[in-house]
């Protein structure tokens, strides 16, 4: 297809500018989305549960609700847990902080009931790993707080504004010669054209994915503000009806039995069965409990699992995100672009495409980086810009993957130490991150890289060494661990990071994207 | 025929009609879909619908407000668009 070449020029400035400045936060973005992906596995793999106190088959919640209920009534009146699914306590309910929000000291009491029927309950602090990577996912590990909203959340809003662009402006670009060179990877033609291939390759083989990331993200970060605009056009219409609250306060005496509940959830539609139950409010008008219902056979529009949101007392369905029938067709349609970005709409197949096309995303971005400095140096080798560029990239994009690896063996180890292990890991992320960062800006993009793949490639191998270690040391480890996914994957990228790492040593300098900068530096 | 007019960059000013009158034009292009689009105001949860399809109306205008041949052109006809939907609006309903 033929554009005007004046045209293409002031799209390839679009591209340049807009990628050159929202790339580093949305590789972070990205990769640790894919880490999102299996969030729950990499927690259960630092911090396994305990052994299993219940049978999950046909038991019988009701005489541990029952006895809670008795010893602690304010207490569980204010909010609980139930998880229809585990093997560890299935009841829970927080004696400091609550379930929305970062907060690190979180306080769980768990209660089961032991092999006499004797209530017992422990009190732990709540394990927040898999909401830290959750966490650097959506703000990239910018911290601050703006409103009721971490101001990372913002920073990639308009990240993927601009990403938005990028993507239109790349497809621009290419469309005069996409036909002839889209499955092309040149190799002979020096490392620039082989980088920029690969770049293009997958940037066109997964649009789609990226335009939907793009525009659900702008949704996340701003549709406070978007529904604020939308109201100025509604009128005296409001946006959302709200449910009036009920005549007569309830109370928790008066909770009707689980299996109850359990049955009336199970029979609002077929095929969904609960896994977990919160409760909240329970002496109050507006008593909730939202059941987390898992279908494996039907697409899920929350994050893991469909929800419905129930009356407790009187056993009415309030709302889900169910599939709503045809009266409903546009909650319908929210619905599905929840699921396409959170790629809960394929299954476990589903999961792992999302996972691979993240981590693809975030090369996306790494080589436009590259391509940007390559292209500039080769221009004026000695501008400032492209040499802290340069370094920023480099100390970025591997600090944040090294920094990761780090936290995850840290988790693993923390506990034997220390009890509340969420602030270490945090710390641990910022620390390797930073001290990174630092490095490659004193001794250079060369050393930098060279030395980070080596560590990343012996830090994953660490993990998968501290998994054998613990696992050894513990009485009856092997046999309730069920974590060897993630040692396999951890081993897979050891053996990729350092094939990168010795590839990258073997090179001569003009097979290498990444200009060496040694006159500059000397400088 | 009228001869082309010469391509110009004209980046700032581009930028900017493609993020205002982009966000406006996306707005009250959702705001007659509301109105009178299928269902009408009243359809269940068609709010949030409307809402979600706002960012990518106005990512897709501000991407492809680079194409004009000029910022003027196109603050004139984004913006020339703009009054003229947010006209009809306020006659139709009588107030924003």
């Amino acid at each position: 297809m033929k554009v005007r070449s004046d045209i293409l020029r002031t799209y390839q400035g679009v591209h340049t500018w807009t990628g050159i400045i929202a790339g580093l936060v949305l590789f972070i973005g990205f990769y640790a989305g894919s880490l999102t992906m299996f969030k729950h596995e990499i927690q259960q793999w630092a911090a396994p549960l305990q052994a299993s106190k219940v049978t999950v088959e046909n038991y019988d919640y009701q005489p541990l609700v029952d006895a809670a209920i008795a010893e602690k009534p304010v207490q569980l009146a204010k909010g609980f847990s139930l998880d229809l699914h585990t093997e560890d306590a299935p009841l829970s309910w927080y004696v400091k902080g609550g379930p929305r929000g970062m907060h690190l000291d979180n306080e769980l009491q768990t209660a089961y009931l032991s092999a006499k029927g004797q209530l017992t309950i422990e009190q732990q602090t709540e394990n927040k790993l898999a909401d830290l990577v959750d966490y650097l996912h959506r703000t990239a590990g910018i911290a601050g707080e703006i409103g009721h909203d971490q101001s990372g959340v913002y920073v990639l809003g308009i990240a993927s504004v601009l990403y938005f662009l990028a993507l239109v402006s790349g497809v621009i670009i290419l469309l005069p010669t996409l036909v002839k060179t889209f499955f092309a990877l040149r190799k002979e033609k020096g490392p620039s054209r082989f980088w920029l291939d690969s770049h293009n390759l997958i940037g066109i083989a997964s649009l789609p994915f990226h335009l939907v990331i793009a525009f659900t993200v702008v949704v996340f970060a701003f549709h406070d503000f978007i529904y604020g605009g939308l109201a100025q056009f509604y009128g005296d219409k409001p946006l959302f009806e709200r449910t009036p609250p009920a005549a007569q306060s309830y109370h928790i005496k008066d909770l009707p039995r689980i299996n109850e509940q359990i049955l009336a959830a199970k029979n609002y539609a077929p095929g969904y069965t609960p896994i977990h139950v919160r409760y909240s409010n329970l002496n109050s008008a507006t008593p909730s409990a939202v059941f987390m219902m898992s279908n494996k056979q039907a697409v899920v529009r929350g994050p893991v699992t469909d929800y419905l949101f129930m009356n407790p007392y009187t056993l009415e369905v309030v709302n889900s995100s169910y599939p709503q029938g045809d009266e409903s067709i546009w909650g319908n349609m929210v619905a599905s672009i929840f699921s396409l970005h959170f790629g809960t709409y394929g299954g476990e197949w589903g999961r792992w495409g999302y996972f691979i096309m993240g981590l693809l995303g975030a090369f996306l971005f790494y080589s436009g980086n590259l391509l940007w400095i390559d292209k500039r140096f080769k221009k004026d080798p000695t501008k400032r810009s492209t040499l802290f560029m340069a370094k920023l990239t480099i100390g970025v994009c591997l600090g944040s993957m090294l920094a990761v690896v780090s936290t995850l063996i840290t988790a693993k180890w923390l506990p034997s130490i220390v009890a509340n292990t969420n602030y270490g890991t945090l710390i641990c992320y910022y620390a390797v991150f930073f001290v990174f960062v630092g490095f490659t800006f004193v001794k250079g993009t060369s050393r930098a890289s060279a030395l980070g793949l080596y560590l990343l490639a012996a830090l994953c191998a660490i993990m998968v060494i501290s998994s054998f270690v613990i696992l050894l040391t513990t009485h009856n480890g092997f046999a309730l661990y069920s974590s060897y996914l993630v040692d396999a994957v951890a081993m897979i990228f050891s053996v990729i990071f350092f094939a990168l790492a010795k590839r990258n040593q073997r090179k001569a300098e003009p097979d290498r994207i990444m200009p060496s900068f040694n006159k500059l530096s000397q400088a | 025929m009228t001869r082309p007019q010469k391509y110009q960059p004209t980046w700032l000013g581009k930028t900017f009609a493609g993020a205002l009158l982009g966000l406006a034009l996306a707005f009250i292009l959702i705001a007659f879909f509301a109105w009178y689009g299928p269902g009408g105001i009243d359809a269940r949860d068609k709010v949030q619908f409307n809402m979600w399809m706002i960012p990518p109306l106005w990512l897709s205008i501000f991407s492809f407000t680079y194409l004009f041949n000029s910022a003027k052109q196109a603050w004139l006809l984004l913006g020339g668009l703009t009054v003229l939907l947010y006209t009809g609006f306020f006659m139709l309903r009588g107030g924003l």
